[in-house]
Order: structure tokens, then sequence, then C-alpha cells
């Protein structure tokens, strides 16, 4: 089985900026990391090569920096990763990503499946994975994929988590999955993987490279418009009040979560 | 329990994962470790301090091929860990002849799966370092000297009630948290546990991180000198082995 997964380079930290001007995330001076959605992705990809064997590739969209996230990945046991590093493709929305990615799919040819993390952290949209299908033209797409039951005569059988609850479907392969966090604990890599990573070379790809329409790259092939942006809305939690001063409230508060280990 | 002769234990952080320059990184470690080994100290090598995933100190200590000397190395072991990981890193140190386990809770992160009670067959709510301390006793025996964590800075009933559960589970010594001057509490535990206590000094200037760390603020009127703390720590507790975290290796090792 040929997998490919894809990954995104995401800043490291929860409470991320956003330029008032732009409306993208500032991403100078934060430490970057691997989506934690992608994690999953790829675990499942090497668990399904240790039982049906193949390759995984790992496939980023990203600055040159987003070399690191692939290094991870090869560490991790990807055995070849695939950087697309192009000025051409700054500013693009998740339609303009989801084409990129799915021209490089084409050019790795004879791909089996795409795997995809439910979303990433930064921009929480969900989209790449089902973009990357419609790309694909007839490539079927399950997205909220909670287990791969099995892969049979070409066909994977995958549990999917609904807004209703669960289902399971069968897809033909060449497929797509979007995974989220229920179906797999993902590994953490070892010194030994990291060292072999250092050896793997890492392909880096322009949009000529994978054949791209410059006018589908960018600001220029991104739909989308980002109109205003705004802290999400706390959720309601269940709260318990403490007496005694702001000093005596949090001392107890500490307390209280120090005997149940919470901290 | 034989520990060691120098009574010093230097902590040595392992590189982090993803992070750049990783040979460099690697080189540093391995000079550090040799120079405490070389002195006769104890290495003592954390396990993803703070949340931060770094590489653990038996496959630093196989891959970089350093000497394991008797009594010279103690790794710490928290309970952020798959199974499988974890008795790769305890089958590892007992091939190494790493004889020293540090079991802590650990600093989780949402990239560190948690060990699950299922897992080591026990009945608690989740893993801390008392359950933790259980599993290793009783599938390991004693191929391992077990040390555990007192922290001074808990709620006393909290945590003298935590230092009988973990002697009970097997730890053979206590580490404290940093100290910077002597503290009624260790005092009480050491006097009433009967097993020996290392005291944690705190060799960086930045007494603010040490408050970051331990989740509560320390008071510190004056300028901190580390080296000077750990001097007047020494005299008060003279029958004790010290710990030493954060040593600025270029600055202060040739002060001890």
């Amino acid at each position: 089985m040929k997998i490919v997964v894809c990954i995104k380079q995401v800043p490291g930290v929860s409470s991320v900026k956003i330029d008032p001007e732009t409306k993208r995330l500032i991403r100078d001076g934060i430490i970057s990391v691997i989506n934690p959605f992608d994690y999953y992705a790829l675990e499942e990809a090497l668990r399904l090569r240790e039982l049906h064997g193949g390759t995984v590739t790992a496939l980023s969209m990203g600055p040159q920096k987003a070399e690191l996230a692939l290094r991870e990945a090869i560490a991790l046991g990807t055995d070849s990763a695939v950087l697309l590093c192009d000025r051409r493709f700054a500013g693009s929305d998740t339609w303009a990503t989801s084409y990129v990615l799915a021209l490089a799919v084409e050019k790795l040819g004879d791909v089996d499946l795409v795997l995809c993390g439910r979303q990433a952290i930064d921009g929480d949209t969900a989209q790449v994975g089902p973009g990357i299908a419609a790309h694909m033209k007839d490539w079927p797409h399950a997205a909220g994929v909670s287990a791969i039951n099995g892969f049979a005569d070409g066909i994977l059988s995958v549990k999917r988590m609904t807004d209703n609850g669960y289902d399971e479907c069968l897809l033909k392969i060449p497929a797509i999955l979007s995974v989220n966090k229920e179906i797999n604990q993902p590994r953490v890599p070892r010194l030994k993987g990291w060292l072999r990573s250092e050896h793997v070379p890492i392909e880096i790809w322009d949009a000529d490279q994978i054949g791209a329409d410059t006018n589908l790259l960018g600001l220029n092939g991104s739909p989308t418009r980002v109109v205003r942006t705004a802290p999400p809305v706390s959720r309601d939690k269940k709260t318990r009040l403490f007496e005694g001063s702001e000093a005596e409230s949090a001392a107890q508060l500490l307390h209280e979560l120090r005997m149940i280990s919470a901290i | 329990m034989d520990l060691n002769q120098k009574r010093c234990r230097l902590e040595v952080s392992p590189p982090r994962q993803a992070s750049e320059k990783l040979t460099e990184r690697l080189d540093r470690f391995a000079a550090k470790y040799n120079k405490a080994a070389d002195a006769g100290y104890c290495v003592c090598i954390t396990d993803n301090a703070m949340g931060n995933p770094t590489f653990q100190g038996h496959e630093l200590i196989q891959e970089l091929r350093l000497s394991v000397c008797s009594g010279q190395v103690m790794i710490h072991l928290n309970t952020f860990h798959t199974l499988s990981d974890l008795r790769w890193i305890l089958d590892s140190c007992a091939e190494l002849g790493i004889k020293e386990i540090l079991v802590v809770s650990g600093d989780g992160s949402p990239r560190l799966p948690r060990l699950k009670p299922s897992e080591i067959a026990c009945s608690s709510a989740s893993v801390t370092s008392v359950e933790l301390i259980a599993y290793i006793r009783r599938i390991y025996g004693n191929e391992f000297i077990i040390g555990a964590a007192f922290n001074q800075y808990e709620p006393e009933e909290h945590e003298i009630f935590k230092l009988d559960r973990k002697i009970e589970a097997g730890a053979e010594f206590m580490i404290t948290q940093p100290m910077l001057k002597p503290d009624a509490l260790v005092e009480k535990a050491m006097n009433t546990s009967g097993i020996p206590f290392i005291i944690e000094a705190w060799m960086s200037p930045n007494v603010k991180l040490l408050s970051d760390c331990i989740g509560c603020d320390i008071e510190c009127r004056e300028a901190f000198d580390p080296v000077e703390c750990f001097e007047s720590l020494r005299k008060a507790y003279p029958d004790n082995e010290f710990y030493l975290a954060l040593l600025d290796f270029k600055t202060q090792f040739d002060e001890l």
C-alpha cells in the first residue's frame, strides 16, 4: 500500500497572535510543531504499513523551516518526505492548499491512500482533507475516521464519527481519510529515528515541478476572505466558589487540585 | 543502598526532540555527562521535563556509547509513556546496569501518552508515581533502587500521606524539591520516614523560574547566589546527599 500523509507545521503555543492588518497568524518567534492531529494520521499510516506492507510518504506545504516537521515524520518512521515550498504558495487558503497537495499526490503516482489529521489547530477549518478529495475528482473521502476496521480486495472499512454517533463506510482505494484522535495512540520518536532522519533526503518541489496553474495558487487562487477575527466564546463550565479573600480562595483551589493530584 | 560516595548528583537535561542542530546538542550532552561521571558524580537524566519531549537517558547512553559506572547514573521516569515504551526504558536500563530510577508523576503534554491504570493492572483512577513504583517492584523485583520525589511545597497532610504510600509501594529514597533554605517539613519527613533524603539545591540564579517550576511563589528578597545557597544547605544537612538542578557546567562545576 502506497500511503501519503499530509502534515502541517503549526505554532506550538495555544495563545497565538493575529496580525490585525492581514488577519493572518503571526508566526515569527514562535516555536513550530507538527499539527497535533497529524500525528494520528502518521501513526495510522505506519500501522497500516506494518500490517499490509508498502511505503509511507510525508507531504507538507510550507516554508523551508517546515523541513523540521518532515524530519520528525521520518524520525517516526516514514520512508520519505516531500516539502512543497514556493513563494507563490504563500497566502493560500484551504482550497488552494488542497489543490497543491492534490497535484503533489498525483506527481507521487500510484498512491493508494492519503491520510490527513482532522483539522489543523491554527486554522481549525477541517477543509484540507475534503479539499484534496474534491481536487482528486473521483477519489472517495471519509472525515472523522476513528478506526480502520479492515482492508481487503482494495476496499477499506472505516468507522466514522458523525454528529449522531458513528457509522461504518466502505471506500474503494485510492481514497482519502481525515482521522480524529480516537483512532490510535501516536508513538513518540526515538533517537535512532532522529539520527536516521538526518540521512534521508527531503525532496523539495515548487509550483513548476508539480505543474501548478499559478492562477490557482496563493491569494489569487483563494476564494476565502477573512473579514473579521475574534476570540472564541468560552464554554460553560461547572463552577465552585471558595470563601475568603482572593489569596485565600486561590490557596484553597490550589490545595483542592493538589489533593486530587490534578496538578 | 549504596549511594554515590561524592554525595552530589548532577542533573543533566537531555536534548529536546524536534530541535535544530541535533548533533551539536548530542555532543554537548555527552560532554556534560562525561565531565560529571569522570569527576565521580552521579549523572541524573530527566524524563520529558515540563512536558517537553526529549530523548530518553538510556537511548542517549546507548547511541553515544557513554559508559555507565556503578552508582553513577540515575534515570528519571514519569507516568507519561505507553506501556511498551516504559518496558523499553526499564529493560534497557537493566541491560545497561543502570540501577537508580527516580519515579515521578511527571509533567504531561498532549503529545505524551499517559500510562493507563488498566495497562499496569491497578485499580486507581489514574497512574501516579505511587502506582508506577508498585508496578516496577512487581515486575522487576529488586533490579532497581527506586527513588521518589518529596514536595515540601505541597500541603503537609497530603505530602506526608503520599510519602507513606510511596514508601509502601517500594521507594527506597526521596529527593526533595529544590530548597533555598532548611525546611521544617523536610526535616520532619526525614526523621519519621526512615529512608535517605537527598536534598535538591537550585543552582540557577533565576528564582522566578523555580517558582514557575513548582507552581508557588518562592520569596527571595536578596540577589540569589546559588553556590552560596548550596554551601549553606550542606552545612545545614551535613549527612545528606545533594541533587543539583540546573547546574552551570561552565561556571559552577569547578566550585563544587
